[in-house]
């Protein structure tokens, strides 16, 4: 009797505790911010921006940052947070009231920024055509643009003029190159790539017609795949017959492809401008850069482009003056500058087409290359793409039968992308 | 002096702590202690009230208002309300016992211990109690709720797309577990990726524990010369970080650039896809960790061999014992019950050994139709999932099953090895 006396009022005084009834406030949604201009809103006294933390684009940041501040009078604290760091740290210290206004990502995460809420679109307005088409569409998710692009970045050709005396303009002219200089046995080749890497690969399948999810009037319809379509399974061949000829080892990596270029073995490497100043080091004058040669249907292999972007977080105060503010650092002379000090193309176009740019010898090939170029899915589905193709093209280089394999890749990146929660 | 008081009853005293602490104490005529605990009880829920209702509301609901709500901070705050709660349930519970006992004495008529006097008694008892507490309080916020807040999360659907703030997540139940073993891309990686990783645990371990335990009985011999140069020499592996030796190695197994293949195997005309097969490179992730891992299973026994006492074996080569008798018999027990719990530590550490594995070759080489790498043991995997896929629930459910693996294994082998027996018995 006593024991059920104690147990009743225990269990009463249990539920008495957890009915609480939860946290009391009128159930109303946070309103969408009013597009308002920079003139109309109050200045704040400063603005919070997260820049990747590298030193050389800090050193050209503070420069810009110093003269906004003159220019408005806007403070602005600069905080170093690695780009790869960034989203994650958002993600807990914006709701904290701790995050940024403004922050600096890749535009390929955008569709999982915008997925986590964590950025509001920014109206572009009359400055819209001052940046590169491709930058601005890169941007773009679901139809808003999400920041303010800054830097672009694709890949093209380096060669060794010690080598051969020019640029390799069509795929012909790079076979011949492959086959007369490559001699495995003394670790010679005329040609390398980290072939069996879907970012490097890609423009070979992109320039026959594949394609890795179908955008049509800048969405991506992220069930219609196109890396199994025969132009995917076209570039797919080409690229086996390089590992078929033995004109590409394999076992290549990176780090072994970068080795060998700098010590003079290799006429043509494919890679990205990040490697300028290392192989500029090793092989000073000998150096030159040029874009990715034709394909024998005359395209232009569709290089993937990376869009470098400042973003404004949806937890800032101050949203009009830091759209404000990510609109004078990317001008065109702020970008100008950020360019001479960090060595990074500006997605301005009236920048990347001034001549300091178009007339550095080691950037032109690049900056060609962009206009063929076209940007990487910002959408989130595309992190479920990575593996599956980077195994994909595993197998190629070790003579699977391309259509097949393609086929697995497409259906395991489905897949995943349902697995992963999509659509749910 | 109070006297018997048949009438007063131990369960009203009871009842009425239950409902409010100090209530019973207050019946029980012990009104300055009642008072104490009244204030006790009183003030903990004015500072708590707030903090515990958004805590348990968010830990059942997690959130309903996306943007606003975020329900990773409101889980976690539920995980600490209940924490807390706990405490407070622990306290409550004492009070109810301390006004049972002391209505017990009234109905008897005995005397009560003034406060001052039950205080000092309770310190002399509680002595090393009331010193644990705050040790005991900092261990379960910093061990215990990430374990609860690792182990809830397997139960949600917490992914990409159901990520806070935007998006709330939602309690799931056993579900994810049961995707494991159903949805067909994990269910045959799942086990695939198991069965390698037990193969792996106990092959690299036992190797690396079979030739460090081997050059220690050689170093150890008294016919050895040059013993301290020797042992240098073997701890070597040790000294490096692993994580550079580990690159080193996977730069000198590159199949075709790498020094293996390229300076000693081709001597004897062969040349082994050591980073492209599945199985040459399992046999290499094996030879590398025995590497890696014997040092310190090697110093670990000639620390223990010093401890051997000699006359035993003097006393097994009078009664004519041969080599391998001594070893089995004297030498082996010993050095293996010394270092037992170690030792499974070390399968423990393998069975984890993420290093390794991801430094290696990333899980690689790929093999068709499966979702993990060749090599790719649980936790590497788990790594893949958590930063390339987003899938965090998943991740949480594996890491659950993998915590649960290792700790089975860990409190068996435990439980069985004589160090932990004597505890208590000194």
């Amino acid at each position: 009797m006593r024991k059920a006396l104690s147990l009743f009022l225990m269990a009463v005084l249990l539920i008495g505790v957890l009915a609480a009834c939860g946290p009391k406030r009128d159930v109303q949604q946070p309103k969408g911010n009013d597009q308002k201009t920079a003139e109309q809103a109050k200045k704040p006294e400063k603005l919070v921006v997260w820049v990747n933390d590298d030193e050389k684009q800090k050193q050209a940041l503070k420069d810009i940052f110093q003269k906004y501040t003159e220019k408005t009078g806007i403070k602005i604290e600069m905080v170093a947070v690695s780009m790869l760091d960034q989203t994650k740290k958002l993600a807990l210290d914006g709701p904290a009231g701790k995050g940024p206004d403004v922050f600096y990502q890749p535009h390929d995460r955008i569709g999982d920024i915008v997925l986590q809420g964590l950025a509001d679109p920014v109206d572009l307005g009359d400055v819209k055509g001052e940046y590169s088409e491709t930058a601005v569409n890169a941007v773009t998710y679901d139809g808003k643009t999400y920041g303010v692009p800054m830097v672009v970045e694709t890949y093209g050709v380096f060669y060794n003029k010690n080598l051969v005396p020019e640029a390799p303009k069509t795929m012909d002219d790079l076979m011949n190159i492959a086959k007369e200089k490559t001699n495995a046995a003394k670790d010679q080749y005329g040609f390398l790539m980290e072939a069996a890497n879907f970012y490097f690969v890609y423009p070979f399948f992109a320039g026959y017609g594949g394609y890795v999810f179908k955008n049509e009037n800048g969405k991506y319809d992220t069930s219609d795949i196109g890396l199994a379509n025969d132009g995917a399974v076209k570039g797919a061949e080409l690229v086996q017959s390089w590992f078929k000829n033995g004109y590409i080892p394999k076992e290549i990596t990176g780090d072994i492809m970068n080795g060998l270029f700098t010590k003079g073995n290799v006429a043509v490497v494919i890679t990205g401008p990040w490697n300028i100043a290392s192989y500029k080091e090793a092989l000073g004058d000998k150096l030159a850069t040029a874009p990715l040669p034709v394909l024998d249907n005359g395209e232009h292999p569709k290089s993937f482009v990376g869009v470098k972007t400042w973003m404004l977080s949806a937890y800032s105060q101050n949203k009009e003056w830091a759209v404000d503010f990510m609109k004078f650092v990317t001008n065109e002379e702020n970008s100008l500058h950020y360019y001479e000090v960090a060595g990074e193309m500006p997605a301005n176009e009236k920048a990347l087409t001034n001549g300091k740019i178009t007339n550095d010898p080691l950037i032109a090939g690049f900056a060609e290359q962009i206009q063929y170029g076209e940007p990487m899915p910002n959408v989130p589905e595309m992190s479920q793409v990575w593996e599956p193709m980077g195994n994909a093209l595993q197998f190629i280089a070790k003579g699977d039968n391309p259509k097949a394999v393609l086929s697995e890749a497409v259906k395991t990146i489905q897949d995943k992308i349902a697995a992963s929660g999509a659509g749910k | 002096m109070p006297e018997a008081n048949v009438r007063h009853r131990p369960a009203v005293a009871m009842a009425l702590s239950l409902l409010f602490a100090g209530l019973g104490q207050l019946y029980n005529r012990r009104y300055i202690k009642g008072l104490l605990f009244i204030v006790i009880e009183a003030s903990f829920l004015i500072t708590f009230y707030n903090f515990l209702n958004i805590g348990l509301w968010g830990l059942v609901t997690l959130g309903e208002i996306p943007m606003l709500d975020h329900s990773i901070f409101l889980l976690i705050q539920g995980l600490v309300s209940v924490i807390i709660i706990a405490f407070a349930a622990a306290l409550h519970i004492a009070n109810i016992i301390d006004a049972r006992n002391d209505a017990r004495r009234r109905q008897r008529g005995e005397p009560f211990p003034s406060l001052i006097e039950s205080c000092r008694h309770a310190w002399d008892r509680g002595f090393p109690y009331i010193f644990v507490t705050p040790g005991l309080v900092m261990l379960l916020f910093i061990v215990v709720l990430p374990l609860l807040f690792m182990v809830s999360l397997a139960f949600t659907d917490y992914n990409l797309y159901h990520s806070p703030p935007r998006h709330l997540l939602n309690w799931v139940g056993f579900e994810n577990f049961k995707n494991l073993v159903s949805i067909p891309i994990w269910k045959s990686t799942f086990f695939s990726v198991l069965a390698w990783t037990i193969v792996w645990t106990v092959v690299a371990t036992t190797m690396q524990i079979a030739l460090g335990l081997f050059l220690a009985l050689l170093v150890n011999d008294p016919r050895i010369k040059f013993k301290r140069f020797i042992r240098t020499v073997l701890i070597l592996p040790w000294a490096v970080p692993a994580f550079v030796t580990i690159l080193v190695f996977a730069a000198m197994f590159n199949d075709k650039f790498g020094a293996i293949n390229r300076e000693v195997l081709s001597l004897f005309g062969l040349s082994i896809p050591w980073m492209t097969d599945p199985f040459w490179t399992k046999v290499a992730l094996i030879l590398i960790q025995t590497w890696l891992g014997f040092p310190f299973v090697f110093a670990l026994f000639t620390g223990v061999l010093q401890s051997i006492s000699r006359d035993w074996y003097e006393a097994a080569d009078i009664d004519g014992a041969t080599r391998w008798q001594k070893f089995r018999s004297i030498t082996l027990p010993h050095v293996l019950y010394a270092t037992a719990p170690l030792l499974i530590m070390q399968y423990a550490g393998n069975f984890n050994n993420f290093n390794i594995i991801y430094l290696f070759n990333d899980g690689g080489p790929a093999v068709r139709g499966q979702n993990a790498g060749g090599t790719d043991i649980l936790i590497s995997w788990v790594y893949d999932l958590t930063f390339t896929t987003n899938n965090y629930n998943m991740a949480a459910a594996i890491s659950l099953i993998i915590g649960l693996i290792v700790s089975g294994f860990a409190i068996y082998q435990f439980r069985r090895t004589r160090s932990f027996k004597e505890e208590g018995n000194i």
